[in-house]
C-alpha cells in the first residue's frame, strides 16, 4: 500500500523549546495506527506537526497527493493540507452558538472559494458525513447543547466533511463514558474499513490494542518503538515508557493484549478465596494458574525448573514459585520447600506433567498433600500411561493418589469447577 | 429573549430594509420645518436615487427640495453610513477577539483619532486645506497610526497574538488619552469644542462627508460579508480554523485593516460614537445566531437604523440644542440592552 504520510527526521517545539527530536515513520493507506505514551511524550505537538499548524510548516512531513506523489507539507498551503488531512482536536468546547448542521458544513471551508456558496458535492459531503456519524437528527440543534457523546460526533462529522485521507484524532474518547467511547472508536473502525487511514492519540492502551493495528510509543519526543500491537504491549516497554509494572495477557474474548496494573492485583490477593498449590510444569498448568489466578485465589506453583514456560507466566502473574536450576532434577531442598507451599494450600493440583527421574518427587509430594488431608486433583487430559518415562512407576504413583482420596479431572475446567466447591465447602 | 430561530432569515433581513427606508424618510422629514412624510419620501426617491421619472416634474415646494437636500438628506445618509460601519467593525473585532467587550475602538482608533482631532483644534485652531478642515484628516491619520502601532506592538515575526493586542491597544490608548489630556490644558479656548467633538456629532455635515466616508464603507462592508465563512470558523479558535484550512493570521491581518479603516473614517466624520459598535452586534446576534453572514448584514442594516434615530433624537429632543449623539446612543441604547440582557435567558455571546 502506498505512504500516504511520510514524517522523516522531524523535530519541532514551541518558542525555541524541542518537543520533538527525530521522530520518522511512514503511515501507508488503510492502516489504523495509535499514538500512545504518557503525559508531555509529545503526542498533542506531534498531532500539531502533522497538521502544520507549528510555525514554521515542517519539511519533515510529507503528504501524498495522489498523481503528485508525496509533498512536504512547507509546500502546501493551508487549504491544500486540510483537504487531505482532518483532524479531531482534544476537547474542543463550542463556545457559540451554532446548529450542528452550521459546525458540519464548515468542514467544507477548505474546498470553497471566499464569495462560493456550497455546490452539490459540498451539500452531498455534509450529508455524508452527518449521516455516517448519525448527527443527522441532530442537524437543528445548538451545538452549545448537545451531551458529550453527541458533540464528538458532531466535531468527527465536521472532519469527515472534509473528505480527509487521513483522519488524525487527539484522545477522541478522553472525557466520554465507556459506550460513548466504544461508539467513537466503532465509528473510526467503520471509517477505517472504507479506506481512511486513521491515526489516534489515545491514552487508554486497552482500547488502543482492541482498535489499532499498529502503536507508535513515544518517550520523552522521540518514538521509543513502533510496531504491531504484541510488539509494542510489553511488560518491558511499558516499563520503560510509562514507569509502571504491568502485567500483559491476551484478552479471553478478543484475544488481543490486554494490561493490568500489577498493584490492582495485588490487591486483588487481599480479597483472596483460598490458597491453591500447582504441581506443573512445560505449559501444563498456565491456564490453570491464569484462570485461578484472575478468579482471586492465591496461587502456587512447583516444582519447576527456570525457564519452564509455567516458570515464566508464574514470575509474569507474581505467583510463588519454587524454582530448581535450568534442566536439573528435584533437590531435597526444592522438595522441602514445595511441601511448605503444599502445606498453606487447602487444595493441591497435579497436571498432566510427563513423568521422569528428575520430577518424580513431585508426585511424592502429591502423596505427601493427600497424607496430610489436602484435597488433590489431578488433572488427566492425557492418560497417565502415555506420559510415564519411569516404566510403570509413576501409573503407580497415580493409582496410589485415587487409592488414597485424590480426585480426578478430565479438563482445567473440571479442575476449577472442582475448586471452587470444594472451597465453598471449607469455607462453609 | 429566546433565540428566534424560526424566524425565516430573509423576512428578518426585508424587516430590517424596510425599517431603514422608513427611519431614513422619517428622520428626514422631522425638523424645525416640518415636512410631510410622501413629500420627503418623492423627493428622496427622484433626487437621490435619480429615480425622477417616476415622479414626473416634481409637484413640491422647493424650499422642501433644498432643506432636504442641503441639509437634512446628508446628514441622514451619514449618520446610515457611519452606523453601519460601527456596527459591522464591532462585528469584525467581536468575531476576531471572541471577546463580547470587543468594539471597533478597541485597538486605538478612538484614542488616536481623539488625539488627532485635539491637535487640530489645538495647533492649528481647526483650519483647514484645500476646503477640508483639518479635524477629520488628522482624526483619521491618528486612528490609523494609532492601529499601525498597536498592531505592530503585537507582532511576533507575521503572527499576532490577540490578547497581546488587546493589551497593546489598552496601553497604547491609556498614552495617548494623556497626550490628548495634556494638549487640553494648552488649548482651553477650544476646550468646548473638542469635547463635543468626542461625543460624535452629525451637526453641519454635508455631501463632502458622505463623499468621503463612502468608499470605505462600499468596500469595506462587502469586505466583511466576504469573510463571513472564515469568521464562523474562526470562532470555533484560531487552532481549529488553521484545521480547516484557514490562514488565520492572514485572516487576522486583513479584517484587522478593514475594521479598523471603517471605524478610522466613521470617527473622522462624526467624531468618537461610543456604544453602537459594541452593542449592535449583540442585539443582532440575538436574533440571528452566530452566522456571520446574516449577523453582517443585519447589523449593517440595524446598525445604520439605530444611529438615524439616534441622530433625530440628538437633534430634536432639546431643539434647537443639539445633544451629542454619543449621549443619546448610550441613553437610549444602554437601557434597551439592559432590557434585553435581563429578558435573554441564554448567554448571548
Amino acid at each position: 500500500m502506498a505512504v500516504v504520510l511520510d514524517v522523516q527526521n522531524l523535530y519541532s517545539g514551541y518558542n525555541g523549546s524541542l518537543v520533538l527530536k527525530e521522530i520518522s515513520f511512514q503511515i501507508r493507506k488503510g492502516e489504523f495506527v495509535s499514538i500512545l505514551g504518557p503525559n508531555g511524550s509529545g503526542k498533542t505537538t506531534l498531532v500539531k506537526a502533522i497538521l502544520g499548524i507549528l510555525q514554521p510548516r515542517s519539511s519533515s512531513v510529507s503528504i501524498n497527493l495522489g498523481e503528485d506523489g508525496l509533498r512536504k507539507l512547507s509546500e502546501l498551503t493551508p487549504k491544500e493540507i486540510a483537504r487531505r488531512i482532518a483532524v479531531v482536536p482534544q476537547g474542543l468546547q463550542f463556545e457559540f452558538a451554532f446548529t450542528v448542521g452550521e459546525i458540519v458544513s464548515m468542514g467544507r471551508t477548505p474546498y470553497l472559494r471566499r464569495f462560493q456558496s456550497e455546490t452539490n458535492e459540498d451539500i452531498k459531503a455534509i450529508e455524508e458525513a452527518m449521516a455516517f456519524t448519525n448527527t443527522l437528527y441532530l442537524r437543528d440543534r445548538l451545538v452549545t447543547e448537545l451531551s458529550g457523546g453527541e458533540r464528538q460526533r458532531a466535531i468527527i462529522a465536521q472532519a469527515l466533511a472534509q473528505k480527509p485521507d487521513i483522519l488524525i484524532l487527539d484522545e477522541p474518547t478522553t472525557h466520554l463514558d465507556i459506550s460513548y467511547q466504544i461508539e467513537v472508536m466503532e465509528l473510526l473502525k467503520k471509517l477505517n474499513e472504507e479506506g481512511v487511514t486513521i491515526i489516534t492519540v489515545l491514552h487508554d492502551l486497552n482500547l488502543a490494542a482492541v482498535y489499532c493495528e499498529r502503536m507508535i510509543l513515544l518517550k520523552e519526543g522521540s518514538v521509543y518503538v513502533d510496531g504491531e500491537v504484541d510488539e509494542v504491549l510489553t511488560g518491558e516497554n511499558i516499563k520503560e515508557v510509562f514507569g509502571v509494572d504491568v502485567l500483559i495477557h491476551s484478552h479471553p474474548l478478543t484475544g488481543k493484549p490486554y494490561i493490568t496494573s500489577l498493584s490492582l492485583i495485588s490487591s486483588a490477593l487481599s480479597s483472596q478465596k483460598g490458597n491453591v498449590h500447582i504441581i506443573c510444569g512445560s505449559g501444563t498448568g498456565s491456564s490453570l494458574m491464569h484462570s485461578l489466578h484472575e478468579a482471586g485465589f492465591m496461587v502456587t506453583v512447583g516444582v519447576l525448573n527456570v525457564l519452564d514456560s509455567d516458570e515464566v507466566i508464574a514470575e509474569k502473574l507474581g505467583i510463588k514459585v519454587v524454582a530448581e536450576a535450568p534442566f536439573s532434577p528435584i533437590s531435597e531442598k526444592s522438595f522441602k520447600n514445595n511441601l511448605g507451599l503444599i502445606d498453606k494450600a487447602q487444595v493441591v493440583v497435579l497436571a498432566d506433567i510427563p513423568v521422569g527421574e528428575g520430577n518424580f518427587k513431585n508426585l511424592v509430594a502429591a502423596e505427601k498433600a493427600v497424607e496430610k488431608r489436602k484435597k488433590v486433583i489431578i488433572l488427566e487430559k492425557t492418560p497417565i500411561e502415555t506420559r510415564d518415562y519411569m516404566e510403570g512407576r509413576a501409573v503407580k504413583q497415580i493409582e496410589k493418589l485415587y487409592l488414597k482420596g485424590a480426585l480426578k479431572a478430565h479438563s482445567e475446567e473440571e479442575v476449577f469447577k472442582l475448586i471452587n466447591d470444594l472451597m465453598e465447602i471449607e469455607n462453609g | 429573549m429566546e433565540r428566534i430561530r424560526s424566524f425565516k432569515d430573509k423576512s428578518f433581513i426585508i424587516f430590517l430594509i424596510l425599517l431603514l427606508g422608513f427611519v431614513v424618510i422619517w428622520a428626514a422629514s422631522v425638523g424645525a420645518v416640518s415636512i410631510p412624510l410622501k413629500t420627503t419620501a418623492r423627493i428622496f426617491l427622484s433626487r437621490v436615487f435619480g429615480l425622477s421619472f417616476l415622479f414626473g416634474k416634481a409637484s413640491w415646494s422647493e424650499t422642501y427640495e433644498i432643506i432636504l437636500l442641503k441639509i437634512r438628506f446628508p446628514r441622514v445618509i451619514l449618520a446610515v453610513l457611519v452606523g453601519a460601519a460601527l456596527s459591522v467593525s464591532g462585528v469584525i473585532f467581536q468575531g476576531i477577539f471572541k471577546n463580547p467587550m470587543a468594539d471597533p475602538y478597541i485597538i486605538g482608533v478612538s484614542s488616536g483619532a481623539a488625539l488627532g482631532a485635539t491637535l487640530a483644534f489645538v495647533a492649528f485652531s481647526g483650519f483647514g486645506v484645500f476646503g477640508f478642515s483639518l479635524i477629520p484628516i488628522l482624526a483619521f491619520v491618528g486612528a490609523v497610526l494609532t492601529t499601525l502601532l498597536v498592531y505592530n506592538l503585537a507582532r511576533v515575526g507575521s503572527r499576532v497574538s490577540v490578547s497581546t493586542l488587546l493589551l497593546s491597544g489598552i496601553a497604547v490608548g491609556s498614552f495617548l488619552a494623556a497626550l490628548t489630556a495634556f494638549l487640553m490644558i494648552f488649548g482651553t479656548k477650544d476646550l468646548h469644542q473638542i469635547f463635543l467633538w468626542l461625543m460624535g456629532s452629525f451637526s453641519a455635515k454635508n455631501w463632502d462627508h458622505v463623499k468621503v466616508m463612502f468608499p470605505f464603507v462600499i468596500f469595506g462592508l462587502p469586505l466583511a460579508f466576504f469573510y463571513s465563512r472564515e469568521l464562523n470558523v474562526l470562532l470555533l479558535g484560531e487552532e481549529r480554523a488553521q484545521h480547516l484550512g484557514v490562514d488565520t493570521e492572514r485572516l487576522k491581518r486583513t479584517l484587522i485593516i478593514a475594521a479598523s479603516l471603517l471605524a478610522a473614517s466613521a470617527v473622522a466624520v462624526s467624531g468618537i460614537i461610543g456604544f453602537v459598535g459594541l452593542i449592535i452586534p449583540h442585539m443582532v446576534r440575538l436574533i440571528t445566531g452566530p452566522s456571520h453572514k446574516k449577523l453582517i448584514l443585519a447589523s449593517t442594516l440595524f446598525g445604520a437604523s439605530f444611529m438615524v434615530v439616534a441622530d433625530l433624537l440628538s437633534r430634536t429632543l432639546m431643539a434647537p440644542l443639539e445633544i451629542p449623539i454619543g449621549i443619546i446612543t448610550s441613553l437610549f441604547g444602554a437601557p434597551f440592552f439592559m432590557y434585553l440582557l435581563k429578558r435573554s435567558k441564554k448567554k448571548i455571546f
